[in-house]
């Protein structure tokens, strides 16, 4: 690997990091400085990616030891391969975008500075993921990417829900982490290694129960971060974050991840039938749960997380079937139209001043850019060709006829997925005119105009290179025929108003069919209630003891205190019996 | 090449003679004096890290009291030199801070001088290679730290001074046995080539000492002193508490309890690895359901102790270096946080976590650095708190069988909850509406900055470059040794 | 000639003559003062040598100046001193008629002096009741203070003792047909071994009472409480240590005779005892003087401690261990009156809170106490403390005794909750007015100071004199 790929790929993380951690050390109100390191920290990475992408040196890794615990070495290694530069230049591009954008929309937010910060750092992170060669680093850049999306989603102090979103986000991946932290140790212990390049030459050697286990706690963490069922229920609280950071990280990169790891360590998954198994019911589960989901929300971002979520089970999906250049496809098409969307979504927040659709409508009017790159982001998302989703969903149906059953259901989801689209298109565009719309200032817009070139040429621009992923041929009928079902439908419901919301059920829908109550009183309350158990039983049971042996002495001491407050012939007496009592004894003892 | 024996002299004689000299001279000259005293013993204990070798890198090796078998055997290698650092280190930072804030009504220079004095046994422990010495060393500490407790502390001191000292002599007492049943069986105290003990002397001897190093750690369920103690101690009492002292524990379960009676170790390994575990999970529970900021980080410390003894107990060199790390990473991260729970305190004048809240509204500063550590302490990648737990869990996995794997899998799952309990104090503290007791709070102020700064760094450059330390423990003998087996 | 005793006595009778014809308080005083000193000096400077008087056979002496002798001379006559200085304040202020008091401690010293070279149990009884004889009057002798019921105790609990204790002798007599020791504990005639264990556990018992062994401890509290501080000062160490001279030279006698297993068991459970009813009561204690008396019976019991290993082994180590422990307690011990002493120069003990603040208000003297009473706690930084239960431990481990061990080293756990309430009582609060000073408990308290720091260097120095 050239001097020169290192030195990038150094600065492609390096940038971001450092200029993020000096951000942290800047005066809070200092805004200029603060936005001038954030885009520069961005606009580094994304040079530096690029440049990658064109010196374009294919699966070149470099490694450096780092810290050795007994024989196990651990060591900085970067392992750079195109999916890894792909998927670098879709977090770069995205977080560029962001950092522009956020200038703008956290204008009267006095803490800009630090969120400035985390967002470098967090890019910093991701690419860490994503470039890593290593297990551990890969791990380090995992959490903290974990960390600073629970920075970042507790950002907002107006929302008094924010917090607890923020740790309930953090928790609910952490507890996913901890299988995935007995993976890499597992995998690790048994290869010798954490160097991933070794890890897996050495998977024909370990037995197919090990890498079955390895593989189901490995995607315990990946469902994790990328909110698969049944770890998916932090994602649509996370939208409490602003705007900016649900499109930056929760749905263009941090949960983009757990499928980038699948697919980077997919030679050991492909390993083990049973895992691909549980991987494609997951993906199953979680495509249509989101889809649905999504149907039912009034929150125009919970709409968008659903569907997020709905998006990643396709990736999951594709995966299961071994289908790792559709699922990446799949990755850089949604980071690019759900990014736009989200942004867009920002845009009409930002007019409409909430983020409920029933107070929305008729903003195409007012803002017609806005308009137009939401309906390609919308087009995209629902897969209308010639826009970016129709060509890699198309890919990942395609290669889900091996397993039939996932296929259906993501045909059903592709129905929902175009009937929630439109009804979000509807609801917020069209019908009656609730709020006075007006387009953003330029700062936001140009993000949109950017990442809206993706989300309408990507798919075909990768068609035009890779023509093996999709094939133009009669199998398509159906897909698109659903989707035409799916906006008909939803044209047709939402023209007047929502009638989903006015459903009895609307709430228990797109709150989530309810799980977040099954995951409060099936792991939350009990754990507590055990805590506090463990509390009394520690405070008055372990320590009871112990106060308990230092109350005895006292008494103890009281009592013989008694004892000695006799006369003096008792005293005397009792001295006597003593000493006759020991003389007795010895004598005894000592003829015996 | 100048021999640095010498300096290991004077690492423990310069704390000695600046706590008397603190102690006769007025207040404010007296907090001045410790302060110096511990910077000079900070740059004396670091010329000890020269002129590194396999083994012990400098030796001194006095005769005392034959009569007892006592020699003034002092040695530095590289598990005692970090920790050697860190006690210096940690007692400079609140020697300074005592200049500038001291709860009255105790004076300054005393609490310096005792401080001090703490300082010179601590660093004493970590220095001796005769086990009586190690025992004096270890028992100097005792009294001086139940005094800064028991006159500096808050509402129930006196209770929780005494409880520490009674707790932990009854510890001491029982290593007193286990130390001179050694000297008297095998005719030495030299811990840097222990004479072979029977296998039987080396069980139950291993076991009192075990147990008196169980309750310094401490490990469950011989713990119930801690909390109190770091509760009730001013905040520097609670810094060197939870940053050194517990360290002697686990320290000398490796130097006395593996070094001295390893057969007797390896036969109740199993047993120190399971309470361990215990201990990760309890502790982490009862912080779940702590309400008090203080009591908080001190059954945290239950918990965190629990992954550096869960490494000790299985006596691999993996499990060894990754407690040395843990041991330091613990010091830093729970020195912060006591420092910071301490400006909390001061500031808020309650440690009920119900009475806190919106401190990043009027503090945004103290809120980071108190985010920063919580992070690092619950054992976040890229900071000091990672490397010690994750190859805690490595060293167990490493040791195969299902009880190991057990304990591993245990273990692992009680860093999600040690995550749990620190977002929820970040949460109850820094996030959320502004609390009354915090309306008045002010913003760090720059004698406060200073203590915390170098511990901030610390916490950085361990997650980063975690080799300063886990490549010094490499080099000793009873690590190599452990790789050996 | 023997001139420690001559010394001694002539002290006495010196004192005597001078408070007739030069009736001021200092003028006994003086004298008693000088004559403590040339005492304590002379075994080293005039009476060189080995010396044996009185001997019915070549080796059946009643009196050996040896070694040993000479120590016990200089420590009881340097004792002798320092409790004079102590009473100087009470003295000075004729709160006690300064002749009586020279004149009755000089006598006591006389018996001391001899103690050390009795080898026969007979001039052993007789010298230990010339030390404590003259106490009973010293402890009533006091204008201000009422001290007749401490009297009555100490003097009707002596008689039970000496009894016993004669009682115990005659025994040994009778059935060994020899006063001398070792003889004594030989089973020569007929009367055969259940009398000889008889005589010689009653024999222990009653020399228990002189150093307040459980179970003939009951007199010290009342007696210490009762008496002025320096006297009971005087209790607690002079007359401790003849007591524990005896206890070491009948059990060396009953090792060289038949009678170790005797003698060690005997001793393990007066030991264990005293430690445990000591220390526990202790516990409660809320007068200083009656918090130090109990101590005082639970330090009895780490210095026959050692003695209880007897019962494995003839190992010369434990009588080393128990002389070097009560070296070490004497000097702590001497430093704790004193301390007190210093501190109430006038007053009696008082209870717990008069100590309230001192810590602020004088904090040189009571800095000097803690070190003594965390020195008893056998707590560092005063080393001396340490090593003297160190020494203890290690002689027991040394012949496997590992359960007397253990309750010695679990019972100084309880022991530093003992002595953590006057330390504690010491440096809480701030009181304004600062305790006078007097010259007198100064010099015992620097001393006694001095020593124990010596000692926390050189502790070595009290562990080879037993030979």
């Amino acid at each position: 690997m050239s001097v020169m790929t290192v030195g990038l790929t150094v600065a492609t993380i390096g940038a971001p990091l450092l200029l993020g951690l000096i951000g942290l050390l800047m005066p809070q109100r200092n805004r200029p400085d603060a936005a001038a390191l954030g885009v520069a920290g961005a606009g580094v990475a994304l040079g530096a990616v690029t440049a990658l992408l064109i010196l374009n040196e294919g699966g070149s890794q470099a490694t450096m030891h780092w810290v050795a615990f007994g024989d196990f070495n651990v060591t900085l290694t970067t392992l750079v391969d195109q999916r890894a530069l792909y998927v670098a230049l879709a977090v770069a591009v995205v977080a560029f975008c962001v950092q522009v954008y956020s200038i703008a929309y956290l204008r009267d937010d006095d803490r800009y500075g630090p969120y400035a910060a985390q967002v470098s750092i967090f890019t910093a992170a991701m690419l860490t993921v994503v470039f890593s060669g290593d297990l551990i680093m890969l791990l380090v850049g995992w959490e903290v990417m974990g960390a600073c999306s629970y920075l970042l989603i507790a950002h907002d102090r107006s929302l008094p829900e924010a917090p607890a979103a923020a740790v309930k986000a953090f928790l609910v991946t952490r507890v996913g982490d901890v299988g995935f932290l007995l993976g890499v140790i597992i995998l690790g212990v048994k290869a010798g290694t954490f160097k991933i390049t070794d890890v897996l030459a050495n998977v024909s050697a370990l037995d197919s129960g090990t890498v079955t286990l390895v593989c189901l706690l490995l995607l315990a963490g990946v469902a994790g971060k990328s909110a698969q069922f049944p770890f998916h229920t932090w994602l649509p609280d996370a939208m409490a974050g602003p705007t900016p950071i649900s499109a930056l990280i929760h749905a263009a990169t941090m949960v983009a991840a757990g499928v980038y790891v699948v697919a980077r360590l997919f030679p050991l998954f492909a390993a083990s039938a049973t895992a691909l198994t549980v991987l494609g019911v997951m993906a199953g589960i979680t495509l249509l749960l989101g889809a649905l989901a999504a149907t039912a929300a009034d929150d125009i971002k919970r709409v968008l997380a659903w569907s997020t979520v709905s998006q990643l089970g396709y990736m999951m999906a594709a995966l299961s079937v071994s289908a790792v250049d559709s699922a990446i496809f799949h990755l850089l098409t949604h980071a690019a139209f759900k990014a736009l969307l989200f942004l867009c979504a920002g845009a009409v927040i930002h007019a409409a001043g909430s983020n409920l659709m029933s107070r929305m409508g008729g903003l195409r009017k007012g803002m017609p850019l806005t308009f137009v790159t939401m309906t390609i982001g919308l087009g995209a998302l629902v897969g209308v060709p010639p826009l970016a989703g129709f060509w890699s969903k198309e890919s990942i149906v395609a290669a889900l006829s091996a397993k039939p059953w996932l296929m259906w259901a993501a045909l059903a989801g592709v129905a929902v997925t175009a009937w929630y689209s439109t009804r979000l298109w509807m609801l917020t565009f069209f019908g009656p005119q609730r709020v006075h719309g007006h387009e953003p200032t330029i700062a936001m817009m140009m993000p949109l105009v950017l990442l809206a070139v993706p989300a309408f040429g990507l798919g075909m621009g990768v068609f035009a290179v890779r023509d093996d992923l999709v094939h133009l041929d009669a199998e398509l009928i159906l897909p698109l025929g659903l989707a035409g079902a799916g906006i008909l439908l939803g044209w047709a419901m939402c023209r007047k108003r929502d009638p989903i919301a006015a459903l009895p059920l609307g709430a228990w829908i797109g709150g989530g069919f309810g799980l977040d109550t099954v995951q409060r009183w099936i792991i939350v309350e009990p754990v507590r209630a055990l805590a506090r158990a463990t509390r009394v039983a520690d405070e008055s049971g372990v320590d009871g003891v112990v106060m308990g042996i230092g109350r005895l002495t006292e008494s103890a001491g009281a009592g013989l205190t008694r004892w000695h407050a006799a006369t003096l012939p008792r005293a005397f007496a009792g001295v006597l019996a003593g000493a006759m009592l020991l003389v007795i004894a010895g004598v005894t003892v000592g003829l015996w | 090449m100048v021999s640095l024996d010498s300096v290991l002299l004077w690492t423990v004689a310069i704390p000695l003679v600046g706590a008397v000299i603190s102690f006769v001279v007025s207040d404010a000259t007296g907090r001045r004096v410790a302060a110096l005293t511990a910077f000079l013993t900070l740059v004396i204990s670091a010329l000890l890290g020269l002129q590194q070798k396999a083994g012990m890198w400098h030796e001194l090796d006095w005769q005392w009291v034959p009569a007892l078998g006592l020699r003034f055997h002092l040695g530095v290698d590289g598990i005692s030199y970090p920790l050697v650092l860190l006690t210096a280190l940690l007692t400079l930072l609140c020697c300074g801070y005592s200049i500038w804030h001291t709860p009255t009504p105790g004076l300054g220079n005393h609490l310096g001088a005792l401080l001090l004095v703490i300082e010179a046994g601590i660093i004493g422990t970590f220095l001796a290679q005769d086990l009586v010495l190690f025992f004096i060393a270890f028992e100097v500490v005792l009294l001086p730290m139940a005094a800064v407790i028991a006159v500096w502390g808050g509402e129930g001191r006196r209770r929780a001074a005494l409880k520490f000292a009674l707790y932990t002599l009854a510890g001491s007492v029982l290593l007193l046995v286990g130390v001179v049943s050694v000297v008297v069986q095998t005719g030495s105290g030299d811990m840097t080539q222990p004479a072979k003990l029977g296998a039987e002397a080396q069980l139950w001897i291993f076991i009192l000492f075990a147990v008196a190093f169980a309750i310094k750690s401490p490990l469950w369920p011989l713990h119930t002193w801690l909390p109190d103690a770091h509760t009730e101690a001013p905040t520097v009492g609670s810094v060197i508490l939870a940053g050194v002292l517990l360290k002697m524990g686990t320290y000398g379960l490796i130097r006395v309890g593996l070094g001295v009676t390893p057969d007797g170790f390896a036969r109740a390994a199993p047993v120190l690895g399971v309470l361990a575990v215990a201990a990760i999970i309890v502790g982490s529970l009862v912080c779940l359901a702590q309400t008090e900021l203080k009591r908080l980080i001190a059954y945290s410390s239950v918990g965190h102790m629990g992954f550096v003894l869960l490494g000790i107990s299985t006596g691999t060199a993996i499990g060894l270096q990754a407690a040395l790390v843990g041991n330091i990473a613990h010091g830093v991260l729970t020195g912060l946080l006591f420092f910071l729970a301490g400006a909390i305190k001061d500031r808020s004048h309650t440690g009920q976590l119900a009475e806190l809240g919106g401190l990043r509204e009027r503090a945004p500063w103290m809120a980071g650095v108190l985010g920063l550590a919580a992070l690092g302490s619950l054992g976040l990648p890229g900071l000091a708190g990672f490397w010690g737990e994750a190859f805690a869990v490595v060293a167990a996995y490493s040791r195969g069988g299902p009880l190991w794997t057990t304990l591993a899998a245990v273990a692992a799952v009680g860093a999600a909850l040690t995550a749990a309990y620190l977002l929820r104090m970040l949460r109850k503290v820094s996030h959320g509406p502004l609390a009354p007791s915090l309306a008045t709070a002010s913003e760090a102020h720059w004698p406060e900055v200073a203590a915390w700064a170098p511990l901030v760094f610390l916490a950085f450059l361990l997650g980063v470059v975690p080799v300063i330390v886990v490549d010094l423990a490499a080099g000793a003998s009873l690590i190599s040794g452990a790789a050996g087996r | 000639m023997i001139w420690p005793m001559i010394i001694a006595a002539g002290t006495a009778v010196a004192v005597l003559l001078v408070d007739l014809v030069f009736p001021r308080w200092y003028a006994p005083f003086g004298v008693a003062l000088a004559g403590a000193a040339a005492t304590a000096v002379s075994p080293y400077l005039v009476q060189k040598g080995q010396l044996a008087l009185l001997c019915a056979e070549a080796d059946r002496c009643s009196y050996v100046l040896d070694d040993t002798a000479r120590l016990v001379a200089a420590l009881i006559a340097a004792l002798t001193a320092f409790a004079l200085l102590l009473y100087a304040p009470t003295l000075r202020a004729r709160d006690a008629p300064a002749g009586e008091v020279g004149f009755l401690l000089a006598s006591a010293m006389t018996g001391g002096v001899v103690l050390g070279g009795a080898r026969d149990l007979i001039t052993l009884i007789v010298a230990l009741e010339t030390l404590t004889l003259p106490l009973y009057a010293l402890v009533a002798l006091h204008r201000r203070r009422d001290g007749a019921v401490g009297a009555v105790t100490f003097f009707t609990t002596s008689i039970v003792a000496t009894a016993v204790s004669l009682l115990g002798a005659a025994l040994l007599q009778l059935q060994s047909g020899s006063v001398h020791l070792p003889y004594a504990m030989r089973e020569d005639l007929a009367g055969g071994r259940p009398l000889a264990i008889a005589g010689l556990i009653l024999l222990l018992t009653g020399f228990g009472f002189k150093v307040a062994a459980v179970p003939l401890h009951a007199w010290a509290p009342t007696t210490y409480d009762g008496a002025p501080v320096p006297v009971a000062a005087y209790l607690s160490t002079a007359s401790k240590l003849g007591g524990v001279i005896a206890i070491l030279f009948v059990a060396r006698a009953a090792v060289e005779g038949d009678l170790r297993v005797t003698a060690g068991g005997t001793l393990a459970v007066l030991a264990t005892l005293s430690l445990v009813i000591g220390t526990l009561v202790a516990l409660r204690q809320q007068r200083t003087v009656r918090l130090l008396a109990w101590s005082s019976v639970a330090q009895a019991g780490f210095i026959l401690a050692p003695l209880g290993g007897l019962l494995l082994s003839s190992s010369a180590s434990l009588f080393a261990a128990s002389l070097a422990y009560t070296l070490f307690f004497l000097a702590l011990e001497l430093g704790a009156f004193s301390g007190v002493v210093a501190l109430r120069p006038t007053e009696d003990g008082g209870v717990l809170d008069d100590l309230r603040g001192v810590g602020r208000a004088a904090p040189w003297r009571a800095a000097m106490l803690s070190f003594a009473l965390i020195g008893l706690a056998g707590l560092p930084p005063v080393l001396s403390g340490l090593f003297a239960k160190i020494t203890v431990i290690q002689a027991l481990l040394d012949v496997d005794s590992l359960w007397l061990a253990l309750v010695v080293a679990l019972i100084s756990v309880v022991g530093l909750a003992v002595y953590w309430r006057p330390l504690a009582a010491l440096y809480r609060g701030s009181v304004d007015d600062r305790p006078p000073v007097s010259v007198g408990p100064f010099l015992p308290l620097v001393a006694a100071t001095i020593v124990t720091a010596v000692l926390s260097v050189v502790p070595q120095l009290t562990m080879s004199l037993w030979e």
